[in-house]
């Protein structure tokens, strides 16, 4: 027996002795693989909650927000919040409000590195400090330092969006969550691998690719109660109003006089999806022009907008092009809704007209060398071909516009000129968006591009710019039962007359400097002209006029003192200057190291006067007195964002790979010593 | 006091042989499966092992550790499926594109720690086809932070993921050990094959 035992003993220690060495190792190594790992080699879980509230009061075409982030610190540490967030692609932000308790204080606009140096300092200090940059017009950063345990500190964005208004019905989208993006180009750093922590290192082409890919997880993998919003939202449309609906969204709306209120059906929402509130004006009172104007800092500034009433049908023959995007950030919901968006439009051809289809991730394949004519048998190919789709791999943009814009002769086989029209069918989640936008206008041509958005939170940003290079319009679909209305009013517009070379002549003379945007872009069936004035007067009257197809001219005029009072029209006109600005460089209008600086500062001014976030200026507030002793830690967390609903996790989870067998063998053992031990004792104490 | 000695002992070897019984089941289950895989090779359609299997043999894995390990690779990594044989996450039917395949580091992927950079493995597809692919790092992550994104894998990857660390007691730990090869380009393979 006691031979037994020995063996036991001895198998015993073999066992645990691996177990000490492995433990000692492990230590070691997590501290320098790890983010989430604190100074005594325990694993944090991510402990910040954030939940969101979204105030909107919309006045004519301007939609006023007031966006409240709470940052709950639920550990019992100090610490640093970074959240990457969207916001719609032409907000203004123009104003910050950090509260924590009973305090408020309230942010300044600064010199993005000025801003990023304070915050720093603040940081160190142990001082609360906020700080919001723009890290792409539809994409923001907060962070958030010094937050107490278990506290909760609140950041307020103020920020004015423009209402869009086509086809007689006004749009507002509210997103609140990103699809993951798509970073081309090789990998320019050395350090860790490029799925650590979620986050995409820089690329040769997106440079900043690390600050734009927050970790998109599953509801299930956030803290409870995280990653929710709330809405209330007045809608004063100036007009009498007869439907509110969202496709995105289960609403209630109350008649409250001229105003409706629009809350979420039960009170909170989870933030994976845009929120899509649209309403029409009551049959009849459709407007087709209106003027406001506003007063601020002594100047006048005019916002006029008109709709061209375009009817007339175009008979000329079409070549289509779709191009479809079947990357990894499609799979799930996307993939069903590019299809189906791309069939519908398959039945828009007719039978003078040629198509091919073009499909893209990773490379570039199209269904035909040359456009075909719409005949049944390319068209049951070519339905054959898109059934059949599936969505992986990577999102290379950039050969899949070159074969559909450039085009070997300009006129086809059989001798006929053809209108060239490309569809291009994405969820837009790539990083590289300025030099996409660049290749769309260089080779262009006489072709004209439209974009289609597809998911629950597509890059509403690249449809819109994308659509304006290319000199066409832009549509979304939220989900697979909303295909057709968007789609019919896309393809619509697309058959109609075009109203080009647009003129707007102001009375006066210095406000048709000021006038932003500055060109007109050319105006489809249903859309409106809109343009903003700095330093005009309501009086007299703006004439607009264009060109139709046909070589005939356009011509209305709208009285101008008929204005409404607008609010923050400054800003509107501030951000279409700035965006001017930017599209200048983007396009290598001023390529020289001056002109890059002419319009940082440019941008930076406007930014500061007008109290705005760019590029180059971001929003900061910093505590007086430090409230972190200097001595306890701060760890820093990246607060996700939820997956986009209905879109397959790119990411995959790792598997749970381990069993209990070492732990049952080890109990087993360890039973077994104790059961000899006991047997050993007993035949030694009662022989 | 004489029960208690014979109740402890009885106890723990239940334990044991349930602890020995799982490593056994991995094993016996390897030489079932490799019928299935043989059948599945012949007759080019998904062959379950067993009738009431809820998954079926799509690859096999060799790699050289201290012996030779040749482990038929079972499809997901669902339910129970671990148990029986490394499952294949991620990756197509043909293993054409980039593959991720998971297994228990007490049983299949015990082996794992013995691979380094440089090491080389092989991958068998259904059409009998032999892949090469040689080891370019191997490193430990965090499941509670990472997650892999399969979009950003090239498609020349194979990643072998168990957990970590190997001598763990703890089965629901969030370390895990990741082991990415790359394929070697086929005029390589054949060239060698040639030789």
């Amino acid at each position: 027996m006691e031979g037994i035992s020995l063996w036991l003993a001895v198998l015993l220690l073999l066992f645990v002795h691996p177990l000490y060495a492995e433990a000692s190792e492990s230590g070691r190594e997590n501290a320098g693989e790890l983010r989430f790992v604190d100074d005594q080699g325990r694993h944090l879980e991510s402990a910040t909650l954030m939940n969101a509230d979204y105030q909107v009061k919309v006045t004519g075409l301007v939609a006023d927000v007031e966006l409240k982030q709470t940052f709950q610190n639920t550990s019992q540490q100090w610490r640093e919040a970074v959240y990457v967030f969207p916001l719609p692609e032409k907000a203004s932000v123009y104003g910050m409000t950090m509260t924590s308790g009973e305090r408020r204080i309230v942010g300044e606009i600064r010199e993005k590195s000025v801003a990023k140096k304070e915050y720093d300092t603040a940081k160190s200090e142990g001082r609360k400090v906020a700080r919001v940059d723009q890290q792409r017009p539809n994409l923001f950063t907060t962070h958030l330092a010094n937050i107490p345990p278990g506290e909760s500190i609140a950041i307020e964005l103020s920020y004015q969006q423009p209402v869009r208004y086509q086809s007689g019905e006004f749009d507002l989208r509210i997103p609140t969550t990103i699809t993951p993006r798509y970073m081309p180009g090789e990998i320019v750093h050395d350090g860790p691998k490029s799925w650590q922590s979620g986050w995409a290192m820089p690329t040769t082409d997106v440079p900043d690719a690390d600050q734009i890919s927050p970790y998109t997880v599953l509801p299930q993998d956030l803290g409870p109660g995280s990653h929710q919003a709330t809405v209330s939202m007045s809608i004063r449309a100036g007009l009498p109003v007869s439907r509110v609906s969202s496709p995105s969204h289960r609403l209630t709306n109350t008649w409250n006089g001229n105003t409706v209120e629009v809350k979420a059906e039960n009170g909170h929402f989870s933030m994976d999806r845009d929120l899509i509130v649209r309403w029409a004006p009551t049959r009849g009172m459709a407007p087709s022009a209106a003027v406001f104007q506003e007063q601020w800092q002594g100047e006048n500034y005019l916002m006029a907008m008109m709709i061209p009433g375009l009817e007339t049908q175009q008979q000329v023959a079409r070549e289509l092009v779709f191009v479809i995007d079947t990357s990894g950030s499609m799979a799930g919901e996307s993939i069903r809704q590019a299809t189906q968006s791309l069939l519908r439009g398959l039945e828009t051809l007719g039978p003078d007209d040629t198509f091919n289809v073009i499909q893209f991730n990773s490379q570039t394949a199209s269904l035909f060398i040359d456009p075909v004519p719409a005949d049944g048998n390319y068209l049951a190919r070519a339905r054959r071909y898109v059934g059949n789709l599936a969505a992986d791999g990577g999102t290379e943009m950039a050969p899949a516009l070159d074969a559909a814009l450039n085009r070997r002769g300009s006129e086809t086989a059989d001798g006929v000129q053809r209108l060239r029209q490309v569809v291009f069918i994405t969820d837009g989640s790539v990083g590289n968006e300025s030099a996409l936008f660049q290749r769309i206008k260089q080779q262009l041509g006489d072709t004209r591009l439209f974009t289609v958005g597809i998911g629950s939170a597509p890059n509403m940003h690249f449809m819109r710019e994308a659509a304006r290079f290319g000199r066409g319009t832009y549509t979304s679909i939220n989900s697979t039962s909303d295909v057709e209305r968007p789609l019919d009013e896309l393809f619509g517009k697309m058959q109609s007359a075009v109203l080009t070379d647009i003129q707007v002549d102001w009375p006066d003379a210095g406000a048709n400097q000021s006038a932003q945007p500055q060109r007109i872009g050319d105006l489809f069936r249903g859309e409106p002209m809109i343009q903003v004035v700095r330093g005009q007067a309501a009086q007299g009257e703006v004439r607009v006029s264009g060109r139709l197809p046909n070589g005939s001219v356009w011509q209305q005029s709208l009285d101008l003192e008929q204005a409404a009072s607008g609010k923050g029209l400054h800003r509107v006109w501030a951000r279409q200057k700035i965006d001017g600005l930017l599209d200048a460089r983007t396009l290598g209008r001023d390529q020289s190291e001056d002109g890059q600086d002419q319009t940082k500062e440019k941008v930076t001014d406007l930014g500061i006067q007008h109290q705005l976030i760019t590029p180059y200026t971001s929003f900061l507030a910093v505590d007086k007195t430090p409230s972190r002793p200097v001595d306890s830690l701060l760890a820093s967390d990246n607060v996700p964002t939820l997956l986009p609903a209905g879109s397959d996790a790119g990411m995959l989870r790792y598997p749970q790979t381990a069993t209990v067998a070492p732990l049952l063998q080890a109990l087993g053992l360890l039973g077994l010593v104790f059961g000899a031990a006991i047997t050993l004792l007993k035949r030694r104490v009662c022989p | 006091m004489k029960h208690l000695g014979l109740l402890v002992t009885v106890l723990s070897f239940t334990v044991l042989a349930f602890g020995l019984w799982i490593p056994f089941k991995a094993l016996v289950a390897q030489e079932l499966l490799a019928l299935a895989w043989a059948e599945t090779q012949a007759r080019q359609m998904q062959v379950r092992p067993w009738p009431w299997a809820d998954t079926w043999p799509v690859a096999r894995l060799n790699f050289q550790s201290d012996s030779l390990q040749s482990l038929i690779v079972l499809d997901g990594a669902h339910g129970e499926s671990l148990a029986f044989g490394p499952g294949q996450v991620f990756g197509d039917q043909m293993n054409a594109g980039p593959t991720v395949i998971a297994g228990h580091r007490d049983t299949h992927f015990s082996h794992l720690r013995h691979l380094g950079p440089g090491s080389s493995l092989e991958l068998q597809s259904r059409d009998g086809q032999w892949r090469r692919f040689r080891v370019t790092d191997t490193r430990v992550v965090d499941s509670r932070f990472e997650q892999i994104n399969t979009s950003a894998l090239p498609r020349d990857a194979l990643l072998l993921v168990t957990c970590y660390p190997f001598n763990g007691l703890e089965a629901n730990g969030p370390l895990r050990y990741v082991v990415e090869a790359k394929a070697v380009p086929e005029e390589l393979v054949a060239a060698v094959v040639e030789r």
